[in-house]
């Protein structure tokens, strides 16, 4: 328990002094490197982009190439989904509506959300 | 509502509509459930949809079949959709 609490002390510290570095330009460093550290710095991960889209509507694309469009309610770590107000759209065509629905994860190919 | 799976616990002990692969349909009440959408429904009735081809005219026919089953296990697998009977709340 001491030691995980230490551990994630260092991880701070190692945190801060990556963005304390990357603040001034630093010369010897490559772009690659450069990228890198503004990601560390920005920390976004595709989980910050699910918690954006909760309560968005948003469009759900199946392995089967089927299109769920609603608003999406809740998801999980499997990537089942909860959506509201589900139109499903096969070949583009509007096919049924669904007040609320549960998608099982596996069948997802991704999310996306309209541009606004 | 937390995490998907609560809209299936809502749905216990009502009718639901469940999307399988093949193109199969069911509907029934829904009597247990668990995490990898293993569940148990009665007074189902299943939908078959198969599209042929005809030979001579390339036209496609729907076909759709239906069978009653009183007593069901659903692999969970096969789920693609779960929805539950439209709500007025």
């Amino acid at each position: 328990m001491r030691s995980l609490y230490h551990s994630s002390r260092k991880q701070e510290k190692l945190t801060e002094s990556i963005t304390m570095s990357s603040e001034p330009k630093d010369s010897t460093k490559t772009p690659a490197e450069q990228s890198a550290a503004a990601v560390i710095e920005n920390k976004r991960s595709p989980a910050d982009f699910l918690k954006a889209v909760l309560g968005r509507p948003v469009n759900v694309r199946l392995n089967t190439g089927t299109d769920y469009r609603g608003v999406l309610a809740c998801l999980d770590g499997y990537m089942n989904i909860a959506m509201e107000q589900t139109e499903e759209y096969v070949d583009g065509q509007l096919k049924s509506k669904y007040g609320d629905c549960f998608i099982r994860g596996n069948n997802v190919l991704y999310i996306s959300s309209p541009t606004r | 509502m937390e995490e998907p799976l609560d809209l299936i616990k809502l749905s216990l002990s009502e009718r639901v509509y469940i999307k399988c692969r093949n193109s199969r349909e069911l509907r029934g009440t829904l009597h247990a459930y668990d995490q990898h959408l293993n569940m148990v429904l009665s007074q189902v009735e299943e939908t078959i949809t198969s599209v042929e081809e005809d030979e001579e005219t390339g036209e496609e026919i729907v076909s759709k079949r239906t069978r009653n089953v009183g007593m069901l296990f659903v692999r969970g697998d096969i789920v693609v959709l779960v929805s539950p009977p439209l709500r007025t709340s």
